[in-house]
């Protein structure tokens, strides 16, 4: 069985057995069928699709070769800008707003005739863990529609593992990719920061972002990372990656790799989820890797070191929207001044002003020293203890979530415990590190369970092969059993 | 009590770029309203700043001729506060690792005003209030300035005039900007303070803020040197506070009210990377310093033998001081060239400005082959003036306006036949001379020069002419 | 345990209205918030000193115009707009 879903529709449209405006037609009947209970699109652009679709058929007619994303099916995380096209944020504040400009990961994309079906939900701001923080309601998880797709990329995830999307980008802060992927059991990568850049995404915490692939499989996530993970002059943090292309060593196995496990991680997990990850590394023993255990006490203070400099550059990031050159603007003001309060206030939703105000507080005068510059070395002392990590493995394999999809509106009212669940995920974006989260098990409910492969900067190639060869060795891959299978 | 004044200045210089400092908008002045404008510098969500090269060079050219010390490691922060003309409610600015520090600016009266630092940064929009709307425009938003802060040394109005003007020579000179403080290119605002004469200890400061023009920037700390002197002496005290100049009453007042208490929260821009200043690419940059006003004047006191104010005259605009020097090139005599400048040539242009373009018809080369003529004896003074204006009039070169005769010189036959000639036909003035009146050879001289177009020597005529009198 | 008057100044800067019925609420949970911050202050070390995360150096851009956007473009998100101008209207009039 091909578990490239990109792979085999890429076949199917070169060797004539679908056209592509065919295939484009049935993804969107298939978001009018099911975007209605998923929730996970909230713009649907069937004229760009198909105008797309219609490029490439002529292409295939004129016998033409086309690229291996050439006319698949895809979405974009609404905070993905698009020239054109509606990118909101899932706020209030940017409900209408229309970019005049295309990120440079949508560039490469269309370049290559993506078929862009839509734009999908997220938590406002790509600030939450379940979705629902977003001003348009929470996507639902295809695996089951009483519990969330995951936060902050759930409508990617919802879509991808719904199949009213073959893939899509996200992003990745402090989880966001990684998360729902879990939630959603199918494959999240989150590349080193600088492998993909930047430019076009609407900023949470400039330091902490990444763009990446939600897919259904490891080959696919390893196809479009390839392809986006160029080096961008328009991003000065920008590298592009480093390397051949992942999708070359993909299938070399993990013979002698160390796979690292590190105690903290397997501190304050459910049970099942524990088990899901150790079991894992049993198969990765069984394939060949050996497995090394060590602690990394460093990631002790993650949590709150990313809190405090996430929402410190969020502060600054979201102190543009002032209702004056693009988004919602408040009527009934004083002046200049009020106006600019009270589009902020009526605009942004609760968690997002939550976070401005916690950002603005660690950068105020008298607090910078104790919270952003003390989080700031700690981050170095972060950095350093995974550089440390590195000497002794070559992957580092740990949970992607202590648990397992939440309820619809059962995020915790307690805003301290919703961050917890984010303990797994942030020492990577906090370190700046590559990870892919991918599934390996179902909890009693049948709702998936997510484990992630952490590497070094710039080796998505160890984690993406890593990742594979377990894929391969078990029968983890899966997808929803709705949507549409060509 | 005698007070004394303490100033302090923070001059704000839009460096002369082909682009804004994040993207590659143009910076040129005026232009409809928002038509220098992109993604990058509205602030559109997702947009990223990148680092134009030529500001960072500027910034440590203005650095080296300031006597600064250029910083190895720099880096750019965000300073937040959110005002319509800031599109992204931050300035992208630099906070403690300036590109340069602990410069100074040297005055004619032998002090020093020291340089705390110059930094990079961006400028903002413009806000205009038309029928009570606010409208803002962004082709100034993301504009390069460098901020140059000054430590509080300046002591007198005459003292802060030549400061301003010492910099803005200096940037000039070295091309940064054109210093334009009409346009805005150069923005100063001055912390001022009061302390009795002999006093060590600093007093409570005011900062009048954004004045553009030398002359309000003198009044204005006039009035608020008195100001604070008379609070003072009533036994008031001064409050620190950010004070607004109004040209039209000549008075200073309060700019802000409480609700908009600042706190920057500066912190690093997570989109900007290092600045790595390596020393050989510090002395590259020296390499392409032109020599400095300062330096030029001195040099040409003490080389030239140019008295001091014709010094300070020529090396004022950096294209005067460029035409004079090529103009002197292979003459034997540089006061020649400095008085034809300084006379003839100013007098052609109408005001300051004018002078600073030096857009003039003429080429130095052509100057250099006038005073040639001179040095050579050829031609004489006179001729020489009247050339010169003729040469100011219509861009010819010397060549092209003196004819073969005017050139050729007097044979001493020539003058010897004009000398006769001129006793012969003038008999009234020949008499008058015999009955003792000295004067008369003069008008027998006059009529030499005429017919000899200039050419004769004068002293030589008088004496050959009181000869043939005998 | 942080203030109501803090929380108060921090949403000034923040450019922020707190309704009088929500302060409470939300001092609570910016409370907690920021105690669980402070459990950085628990790290012994001072932590190590940290430059950014991409450790990249000189990365710049050449002094090279490119044409600007079309104003129409520019002001197209614009609520209101008025002589090529992005426009705060006064509604006080």
């Amino acid at each position: 069985m091909n578990k490239s879903k990109i792979a085999s529709l890429h076949d199917m449209l070169q060797n004539k057995e679908i056209s592509c405006a065919e295939l484009t037609e049935k993804y969107i009947e298939a978001i009018d069928r099911d975007n209605g209970s998923l929730n996970a699109y909230v713009t649907v652009t069937p004229e760009t699709a198909m105008e797309s679709a219609k490029t490439v058929d002529k292409k295939i007619a004129d016998g033409k070769e086309i690229g291996l994303l050439e006319g698949i099916p895809m979405t974009l995380k609404d905070n993905i800008s698009t020239d054109g096209i509606k990118t909101t944020c899932c706020s209030k504040i940017l409900e209408d707003y229309v970019p005049i400009y295309d990120a440079t990961v949508w560039d490469i994309l269309k370049k290559q005739n993506a078929v862009l079906l839509g734009k999908t939900n997220m938590d406002e701001f790509a600030m939450g863990s379940s979705c629902e923080t977003s001003y348009f309601g929470g996507a639902k998880n295809p695996h089951s529609l009483s519990h969330v797709a995951g936060g902050s990329s759930g409508g990617v995830a919802s879509a991808v593992g719904g199949n009213i999307a073959v893939y899509g980008l996200g992003s990745d802060t402090g989880g966001s990719i990684r998360q729902p992927a879990s939630f959603c059991g199918i494959v999240g990568l989150k590349p080193t920061y600088g492998a993909v850049s930047r430019y076009g995404l609407i900023a949470y915490a400039s330091s902490f972002d990444q763009i990446g692939p939600i897919t259904t499989s490891v080959e696919d996530a390893a196809a479009v990372f390839d392809a986006i993970s160029l080096h961008d002059e328009r991003d000065s943090t920008s590298q592009g990656r480093r390397g051949a292309p992942v999708c070359s060593t993909l299938k070399d196995g993990v013979k002698g790799t160390k796979i690292g496990i590190a105690k903290e991680y397997l501190e304050s997990l459910r049970d099942d989820v524990k088990k899901a990850v150790l079991d894992a590394a049993e198969v990765y023993k069984s394939l060949g890797a050996e497995i090394v255990y060590f602690d990394l006490p460093a990631l002790k203070f993650a949590l709150p070191v990313y809190y405090i400099l996430a929402c410190a550059e969020a502060s600054s990031n979201l102190g543009r929207y002032d209702g004056i050159r693009y988004g919602f603007k408040a009527d009934n003001y004083l002046n200049v001044n009020d106006m600019i309060k009270k589009t902020r206030s009526q605009g942004f939703g609760e968690e997002v002003k939550k976070r401005i105000l916690l950002g603005t507080y660690v950068l105020s005068s008298g607090y910078y020293d104790a919270y952003y510059k003390k989080a700031q070395n700690l981050r170095g002392t972060i950095v350093n203890a995974f550089k440390d990590a590195f000497t002794k493995c070559d992957v580092i394999l740990a949970p992607t979530v202590p648990m397992t999809a939440f309820e619809n509106g059962h995020a915790a009212d307690d805003p301290i415990e919703t961050y917890m669940t984010d303990i797994c995920t942030v020492p990577v974006n906090i370190a700046g590190l590559p990870a892919v989260s991918l599934p390996c098990g179902a909890d009693d409910k049948g709702l998936p369970i997510g484990m992630q492969l952490i590497g070094n900067t710039f080796d998505e190639s160890a984690i993406l092969r890593a990742a594979y060869s377990y894929e391969n060795a078990t029968d983890m891959y899966r997808t929803a059993d709705f949507g549409v299978r060509p | 009590m005698k007070y004394e004044m303490v100033a302090g200045f923070e001059t704000h210089v839009e460096l002369s770029t082909n682009t804004k400092i994040f993207c590659s908008c143009t910076t040129q002045f005026g232009g409809e309203p928002n038509t220098h404008c992109c993604p990058v510098c509205i602030g559109l969500p997702g947009t990223l700043p990148k680092l134009n090269k030529r500001v960072v060079e500027y910034a440590i050219k203005a650095g080296l001729a300031t006597n600064c010390e250029i910083a190895e490691i720099s880096k750019m922060d965000r300073k937040n506060y959110c005002y319509p003309d800031l599109p992204k409610a931050y300035q992208i600015s630099q906070f403690d690792k300036p590109l340069c520090e602990h410069g100074y600016i040297p005055l004619s009266n032998g002090r020093k005003i020291r340089l705390t630092r110059i930094h990079i940064e961006e400028d903002a929009g413009k806000l205009v209030h038309s029928r009570g709307n606010t409208l803002v425009d962004y082709n100034r938003g993301g504009v390069p300035l460098i901020e140059i802060v000054s430590e509080p040394d300046i002591r007198s109005i005459d003292e802060a005039r030549e400061y301003v003007e010492k910099l803005q020579l200096i940037m000039r000179y070295i091309g940064v900007s054109d210093c334009k403080m009409q346009e805005g290119s150069m923005r100063c605002d001055v912390n001022i303070s009061v302390r009795p004469v002999g006093s060590e200890r600093l007093g409570t400061r005011t900062e009048i803020k954004n004045m553009n023009s030398i002359t309000f920037i003198a009044k204005a700390m006039e009035y608020e040197f008195n100001r604070q002197v008379d609070l003072l002496e009533s036994g008031e005290k001064v409050v620190q506070e950010t004070l607004r100049y109004d040209d039209v009453t000549n008075t200073t007042s309060s700019m802000r009210g409480k609700e908009d208490a600042n706190d920057y929260r500066y912190f690093r821009d997570p989109d900007l990377v290092t600045i790595n200043v390596p020393r050989e690419r510090v002395e590259e940059i020296k390499k392409t310093l032109p020599e400095l006003p300062i330096a030029k004047q001195q040099r040409y006191i003490d080389e030239l033998g140019l008295p001091e104010t014709d010094a300070a005259l020529l090396t004022k605009y950096r294209k005067i001081a460029e035409f004079y020097e090529k103009a002197i090139e292979g003459t034997k005599n540089p006061k020649t060239a400095a008085n034809f400048i300084i006379g003839q040539i100013f007098s052609s242009l109408e005001n300051e400005s004018e002078k600073e373009q030096f857009n003039i018809k003429i080429t130095p080369e052509a100057l250099s082959e006038l005073i040639k003529l001179i040095d050579s004896g050829k031609i004489r003074m006179n001729l020489a003036k009247s050339t010169l204006d003729k040469m100011l009039e219509t861009g010819k070169k010397p060549s092209e306006l003196l004819s073969d005769s005017d050139l050729a010189g007097l044979d001493e036959n020539t003058f010897n036949e004009l000398c006769q000639k001129a006793v012969e036909s003038n008999p009234g003035a020949v008499a008058d001379y015999k009955n003792g009146k000295q004067k008369a050879v003069k008008a027998l001289v006059g009529f030499v020069m005429k017919n000899s177009r200039g050419k004769a020597d004068a002293l030589k005529a008088e004496k050959k002419i009181i000869e043939i009198i005998g | 345990m942080v203030s109501k008057e803090e929380i108060m100044k921090i949403a000034i800067l923040s450019k922020l209205f707190v309704a009088d019925d929500e302060i409470d609420s939300l001092t609570e949970d910016m409370d907690k918030i920021i105690q669980f911050a402070d459990t950085i202050n628990n790290a012994g070390a001072e932590g190590d000193d940290f430059d950014n995360i991409n450790n990249l150096s000189n990365v710049l851009r050449e002094d090279e115009v490119v044409e600007s956007y079309d104003r129409e473009k520019i002001l197209s998100n614009a609520k209101d707009q008025d002589e090529g101008c992005f426009m705060v209207k006064n509604i006080m009039k």
